[in-house]
């Protein structure tokens, strides 16, 4: 599904802050991305969503090349990949429908059709009684609830994760960890950034482990929960 | 996306943003309503100017004299070739009515006329030209053919005057045609730069959009239905004051000037031509300006 090789991202003037980045991500997988801030996790995701620009190497998903992609068809690669930040970036002056519905009205989905899948996906986010209200009335993990089901409106064959537990605490990030979890169980290929050490030993999904721009380790989920153990 | 659902959601859009940023907005109307309004102004005062010099022209008077060896029949001859030539009127004076006329001009000195021992005066044709000769480059032709007729002594029409009236009308019309372009090149800036505050507040969303998917001209369409909407609004201002300047101070202005201007002063300010070229302007100020400003924000 999302497929690096040789990948570089460097600024002028700075050392890389990728360096021949070799990754494969299955079709339906769901993969920690993991190191210190400054490791690259962020920049590496921003490439799959062409948000980024490689300095060097391929990078396939669902098959496109998107290192040659034209700046004309990104639009319609991003309809096909849910982002989710640990800011929220959520439109502070619309309702958690609004908000929600924002994605199907960009990519033109009828009023009618558009309000019934928003319904259905602000129910399987747990925020059915709360479409009505405003971002900034809801607490940081309702917030994260509602970029969820903004992300994955137009059901996405990927989903990207930048830090979304960041700002939360640990009761609500086991809630939005199991949220991207059932997500996952429903096909949907995931990848989530993250630092938080007690994440990748709680869920012990597949690790990619970055430092200083290069992939130091790309373990499976049991083989690095016990390294986190250890 | 269907056409119609578009069209909905791209208006609903720039309502919003509307109301998201009133004085925002009414600083662009106003400085496109400012713009067309003095464009107007310039345009009825280019029109005064037409008519103060369509009311020179009419002045404007050739005349013609007649060699002094032609007999009646021949004066009459070239009489008929003057007026083929011209197409205007022809009033024939004759060497007595040309000293008498030209004694009254004199006043006291005119007596001294009366001391010559003939008339020097030749047989004279005044030549009134029709409005469409009424130029420079056209008196000259006619004054050209005229000179070259049999039986013609020469010819007289004012021609260095008529030609310094045409240039200071032309430079006043190309001066006003660079002061026009200045202020809409300034109004295409100052509308861009207040527009831009506008699209500020709202960069959280463009940058949404453009995650999500939706492309540039998605993204562009709301904001330049409001720079659309601000040059309608700004042309309507405009062409509001300018009929309220017609119609407060248009008549008061007329009764001033008119015996420079003529009656074409008395002309309504806003005409439907002038309406619809200063709401294409209008239009065209809102779009260029909020397609300026727009697309600093779509590199997401």
């Amino acid at each position: 599904m999302i497929q690096f090789f040789h990948v570089y991202k460097a600024y002028p003037g700075d050392p890389p802050v990728l360096s021949d980045i070799n990754l494969n991500v299955e079709k339906g997988e769901f993969v920690f991305l993991t190191g210190p801030s400054g490791a690259g996790k962020t920049t590496l995701l921003k490439l799959i969503f062409c948000a980024e620009k490689a300095t060097k190497g391929q990078i396939l998903v669902g098959g496109r090349n998107i290192a040659r992609i034209r700046e004309s068809a990104v639009p319609y690669l991003r309809r096909n990949i849910g982002v989710v930040f640990q800011d929220f970036k959520l439109l502070p002056h619309r309702t958690v429908e609004d908000n929600v519905s924002f994605t199907l009205d960009v990519l033109g989905v009828p009023r009618a059709e558009a309000r019934e899948k928003v319904r259905r996906m602000l129910k399987l986010v747990g925020l059915e009684h709360k479409a009505g209200s405003y971002p900034l009335r809801l607490s940081g993990g309702e917030q994260q609830r509602v970029v969820i089901a903004r992300a994955l409106v137009n059901d996405p064959t990927i989903l990207l994760a930048d830090e979304p537990t960041g700002n939360l605490d640990p009761a609500l990030t086991v809630e939005i960890m199991d949220l991207l979890t059932q997500v996952n169980v429903r096909g949907t290929t995931v990848m989530v950034a993250t630092h938080d050490a007690t994440l990748l030993s709680r869920y012990q999904k597949r690790t990619v482990r970055l430092e200083r721009g290069q992939i130091v380790s790309d373990e499976d989920g049991v083989k690095a929960a016990r390294r986190m153990v250890v | 996306m269907s056409a119609l659902s578009k069209v909905t959601y791209f208006c609903r859009s720039a309502a919003v943003g509307l109301k998201h940023s009133p004085f925002v907005h009414f600083i662009a109307v106003t400085t496109i309503a400012i713009a067309l309004f003095s464009a107007g102004m310039a345009r009825g005062a280019a029109r005064v100017l037409d008519n103060l010099l369509a009311s020179l022209g009419g002045e404007v008077e050739v005349t013609v004299y007649l060699s002094p060896e032609l007999d009646a029949d021949e004066v009459h001859g070239v009489r008929a070739r003057v007026l083929a030539l011209s197409g205007g009127e022809v009033t024939l004076v004759s060497p007595d009515a040309a000293l008498s006329r030209l004694r009254a001009e004199l006043g006291d000195l005119g007596e001294a006329l009366a001391e010559l021992p003939e008339n020097p005066l030749p047989v004279s044709l005044e030549l009134r030209v029709p409005p469409e000769r009424r130029n420079p480059d056209a008196l000259l032709a006619l004054a050209k053919a005229l000179r070259a007729a049999p039986g013609v002594a020469g010819v007289d029409y004012g021609e260095a005057a008529v030609q310094r009236l045409s240039a200071i009308a032309r430079a006043l019309r190309f001066g006003s045609l660079v002061a026009f372009a200045v202020v809409l090149g300034a109004t295409v800036v100052i509308v861009a730069a207040t527009l831009q505050l506008a699209i500020y507040s709202r960069r959280g969303e463009i940058e949404i959009q453009k995650l999500v998917g939706a492309t540039d001209r998605f993204v562009k369409a709301p904001f330049l239905l409001e720079g659309l909407l601000q040059g309608v609004l700004g042309a309507a201002v405009a062409l509001f004051g300018l009929w309220a300047f017609g119609r407060v101070l248009g008549p008061t202005l007329g009764a001033l000037f008119a015996f420079l201007l003529g009656p074409g002063v008395a002309a309504p300010w806003v005409e439907p031509r002038l309406a619809l070229e200063l709401l294409c302007a209008g239009c065209g100020l809102g779009l260029g300006g909020s397609f300026v400003a727009v697309g600093r924000f779509l590199r997401v």
